[in-house]
């Protein structure tokens, strides 16, 4: 039998009183009438092992914030009062990858950077999940330039792209949610590791496995994937058209 | 209980026109740092000494700024700032744009006080096309910019708290900036990256009801300010952690290039609303802070103050809003009417080649300053008469600010590097461009 | 029905940005007819020879074109002479129009005291641009030289540590504000990952922090966290006992 917070308080008490009765002991909140994960006679629980671990993760994840630029500002804004991240049981911001399982990556990548970006991906412990907020770091933006990562997918995998320019704080809250669902739907008996596709021998490459991490996959449009010189042609100014 | 001096920050209102021609305190032709040359290493250093890395992934740097520390012990030797981490090349990629194309890229420069960007890049070029903005728009822009002046002192205020460990006064200042957030959500749609100019007026007048959601902020703000300031103006360990670290003389300020409250905590009076006055600045009625100790307490006390001072740009600013056009009357730069281009002929072609053509300059160029958040901001733009420039370029406060950061914390403690570098107020994102 | 303000828009903007002969916009008057600079009589009557021309921009932006040889001299004689006393370098940055057009250098100098701005000048042919660093007479000086370097190519003679600055230390495609480098870089996207994810811990050094951890028996400290290699734990159920 579920609370219903409509119900008068009196009402609630003396369906509380006959169902301690009934039982003979403190009243046992069953799965169906809570939409909950446990169920279980007194002193017992019994519960599927997946959807407890999903649980216990889904609900303390702790966030790595890779806060680069204007995004950063909008997490920060998500982290402050009146967003409050902390509903979402990630009060703890993880500023050290080896006790984060949520990266966070908010603002543009350069190519100076990403070598840092893919380490710390690397050290954070599986199971672990990242969110690529905002243009930039999705897709690199308006930043279509010589000094810029066009998607951080290039780098690391991505599970959640937050769009925005920088995304509000709903959006990315929005993103976590997301991120939620996905743990939840998850089958951590299943394959205690998730499968890690990097390749190993980091951080260099070998040169057949780059195409594959630079191929244009999520929403990157930017890429090309063919190797050498492009020819440096002079701009010709000022009636050239937007490149 | 440490004792806590009283310190007050020194009001240069009058400009002392006996002191000196401009009023400055630095006169003298500074000393030539000629022994500081990067190559002399101490011998004997073995073991003794030890290198460290900071960032450029650390919460403390602000970003993505990196320092490597040569530590003996707990004591800063040497400090080597490595930057780049965020380059997205601002200027080459405006050299590809529109002179209207690059005001969304400004505000993606500093974050922390987009308007102020927006503004500054539009005044440059109108300087450079030669328009004068309409009275309605040069008030306008003063509010906003005044606006984001508390916009970004109140981030800075926060994390440098979270640096120094007072995480309530980041709380305390986030509230406060969600109201200019709303504020900017409600003129431009946006929460940061307002992009709200446009070369010869702005992208649309105010909402109704604007003015007086921005009053209620500019008459309930300074209770909050008040309230931050018990929090940490005596606060022992605030003023142990700040008083007397970091300091820079005026000279040495000067010589580094520092401007903005970096440079006037360090007792020079050069402040680009009072001496190259634009907007009208030197018909309101505002105070300049400066300080004298040119530590990180008196960087506090200075942005505080300007905050009161900004309050009260503000109130003169709403208070003499005129009516009339925001924008110029200018068919070249400004756009007809959408009713105009939805029903016209002439005025949808006007509105076509204007959008698919850009606004075109004349040849010249313009090293145009204002008084960022920050310190002196510039932007250079330069033309060829074509509809986009040949160089746009930006000079960044951080950017030179951050450069006097090694001379700031060599021979201080460990410690006290995250402080200095939260007092400077930097903005990766300008540094980086 | 045709309003005659936009016919007179369509117009003007056929006109372009020349202003029609007539009109009253309140234009900046020519240089001769402005109050003379005097700083630029003083530069005049010293340098002679070495001071090539005198303009006046946007109305009351004086610049002073110089040559290449005597800078040096000329800006610290700005700085030093109690006349002029040019105590603060507000930027030191470069123009390239392209089509092999000559490089122009720009000092932006501002006098506290006397509160009077300044702009030097110096054109640089592509093939020799070289110059003395102002390292010693404004410490402003140090990072926006580097900076020029790095964008331009420009070598400032005795800035005692001119190195690239925003761009990675062993950047190998050019000094990207040159209007001959291409604004997505000479390197294919591939290339570009690929080179970026294999930068070393030296690569994000400097000569001299290399020699100096050398001399102090050190490695180098990692710039990407710590150094322990990826973060997948070893035993047992990873992500459950991780803690």
């Amino acid at each position: 039998m579920g609370l219903n917070p409509d119900e008068p308080d009196e009402t609630r008490r003396d369906a509380h009183v006959a169902e301690m009765k009934e039982s003979g002991g403190l009243p046992v909140r069953t799965a169906e009438a809570q939409g909950g994960i446990f169920s279980g006679a007194p002193g017992f629980l019994t519960t599927r092992l997946d959807t407890v671990v999903n649980w216990a993760r889904e609900n303390s994840l702790w966030p790595m914030p890779f806060g680069t630029a204007c995004c950063a500002i909008e997490m920060m804004a998500t982290a402050a009062s009146r967003y409050d991240l902390a509903r979402f049981g990630m009060e703890r911001m993880s500023f050290s990858p080896r006790q984060a399982d949520l990266l966070i990556c908010a603002g543009r990548v350069s190519y100076k950077m990403a070598p840092v970006l893919r380490r710390i991906w690397e050290q954070m412990p599986q199971p672990k999940w990242s969110i690529s907020m905002g243009a930039c770091a999705s897709s690199g933006g308006v930043f279509d330039v010589y000094s810029m990562v066009q998607g951080i997918d290039t780098i690391i995998p991505v599970d959640v792209y937050v769009p925005g320019c920088p995304p509000r704080p709903e959006g990315l809250m929005y993103g976590i949610l997301m991120i939620q669902e996905k743990i939840r739907r998850a089958s951590p008996t299943a394959d205690w590791v998730a499968d890690e596709s990097l390749i190993e021998g980091l951080p260099t490459l070998p040169a057949q496995h780059l195409d594959l991490v630079t191929s244009p996959f999520g929403n990157s449009t930017q890429q090309n994937r063919s190797s050498g010189l492009v020819s440096s042609g002079a701009i010709v100014r000022p009636n050239d058209r937007q490149p | 209980m440490a004792q806590t001096k009283k310190r007050t920050v020194v009001y240069n209102v009058t400009r002392n026109p006996q002191l000196a021609d401009g009023g400055g305190l630095v006169h003298a032709p500074i000393v030539p740092v000629e022994g500081e040359v990067a190559s002399d290493f101490d011998e004997d250093i073995h073991g003794t000494h030890m290198l460290i890395n900071i960032g450029p992934q650390h919460p403390a740097t602000h970003g993505v700024l990196r320092l490597v520390l040569e530590l003996d012990g707990e004591t800063v030797i040497k400090c080597i700032p490595h930057i780049g981490y965020l380059h997205s090349s601002f200027e080459k990629l405006g050299e590809y744009r529109t002179w209207n194309q690059i005001v969304p890229l400004t505000d993606r420069m500093d974050y922390l006080a987009p308007l102020i960007y927006n503004c500054a890049y539009a005044m440059a070029v109108e300087k450079m096309m030669g328009i004068e903005v309409t009275e309605r728009c040069k008030v306008l822009r003063v509010i906003l910019m005044e606006m984001d002046r508390i916009f970004s002192h109140l981030l800075w205020l926060g994390t440098t708290a979270i640096d120094l460990g007072a995480f309530t006064v980041f709380l305390y200042t986030f509230q406060e900036r969600e109201r200019v957030y709303n504020l900017h959500e409600a003129y431009t749609g946006a929460r940061i990256t307002t992009s709200a100019t446009r070369i010869g007026g702005m992208m649309a007048d105010l909402p109704a009801g604007w003015i007086e959601q921005l009053n209620h902020f500019v008459k309930t703000f300074p209770r909050t300010l008040d309230e931050v300031e018990t929090l940490l103006t005596n606060n022992a360990i605030w003023v142990g952690r700040t008083q007397d670290v970091g300091v820079i003389s005026g000279q040495d300020a000067v010589n580094f290039g520092l401007t903005g409250a970096n440079l006037r905590a360090s007792g020079v009076d050069y402040d680009v609303r009072k001496d190259r006055p634009y907007y009208d600045y030197e018909t309101y009625d505002f105070d300049v802070p400066v300080g004298e100790h040119g530590d990180i307490y008196d960087r506090y006390l200075c942005r505080m103050e300007e905050m009161r001072q900004s309050v009260r740009l503000l109130q003169q600013a709403i208070a003499r809003l005129p009516g009339g056009p925001v924008n110029v009357d200018d068919p070249r730069v400004i756009l007809p009417p959408k009713t105009a281009a939805m029903n016209d002929m002439e005025s949808m072609i006007h509105h076509f080649k204007v959008v698919m053509e850009g606004v075109r300059a004349p040849v010249g160029e313009s090293w145009f300053s204002v008084e960022s958040s920050k310190g002196e901001l510039a932007m250079y733009v330069v033309s060829d008469g074509g509809s986009k420039p040949v160089r746009w370029r930006v000079r960044g406060p951080s950017f030179i600010n951050i450069a006097a950061l090694p001379h700031m914390i060599e021979g201080s403690l460990l410690s006290d590097v995250i402080a200095v570098n939260a007092s400077l107020d930097i903005v990766l994102g300008e540094i980086d461009r | 029905m045709t309003d005659p303000n936009f016919k007179k828009g369509l117009d003007a903007l056929d006109q372009g940005p020349a202003r029609a002969a007539g009109e009253t916009v309140e234009s900046p008057p020519p240089a001769g007819d402005l109050p003379p600079h005097p700083t630029v009589d003083a530069l005049r009557d010293t340098f002679g020879e070495a001071i090539l021309r005198h303009e006046v921009v946007s109305g009351d932006e004086h610049i002073v074109y110089i040559g290449p040889e005597r800078n040096l001299e000329i800006l610290r004689w700005l700085r030093d002479n109690p006349g002029e006393r040019y105590d603060m370098l507000r930027d030191v940055t470069a123009i390239d129009y392209g089509n092999g057009a000559f490089l122009q250098l720009v000092y932006e100098l501002w006098s506290i005291p006397n509160r009077r701005q300044l702009r030097i000048k110096i054109e640089l042919p592509l093939d020799r641009l070289e110059v003395d660093s102002v390292y010693y007479v404004w410490r402003a000086s140090d990072w926006l030289e580097r900076e020029t370097f790095d964008m331009f190519g420009i070598v400032f003679r005795g800035h005692p540590d001119l190195r690239r600055i925003l761009m990675p230390y062993n950047y190998a495609e050019g000094h990207p504000l040159r209007k001959d480098f291409p604004l997505r870089g000479r390197f294919t996207r591939a290339e570009q990952t690929r080179r970026s994810l294999s930068l070393k811990t030296e690569d994000h050094y400097s000569p001299y922090e290399v020699e100096l951890a050398k001399r102090l028996g050190q490695p180098l400290p990692s710039v990407m966290a710590d150094d322990g290699g990826p973060g997948v734990p070893e035993s047992g159920m990873p992500g459950i006992g991780a803690q």
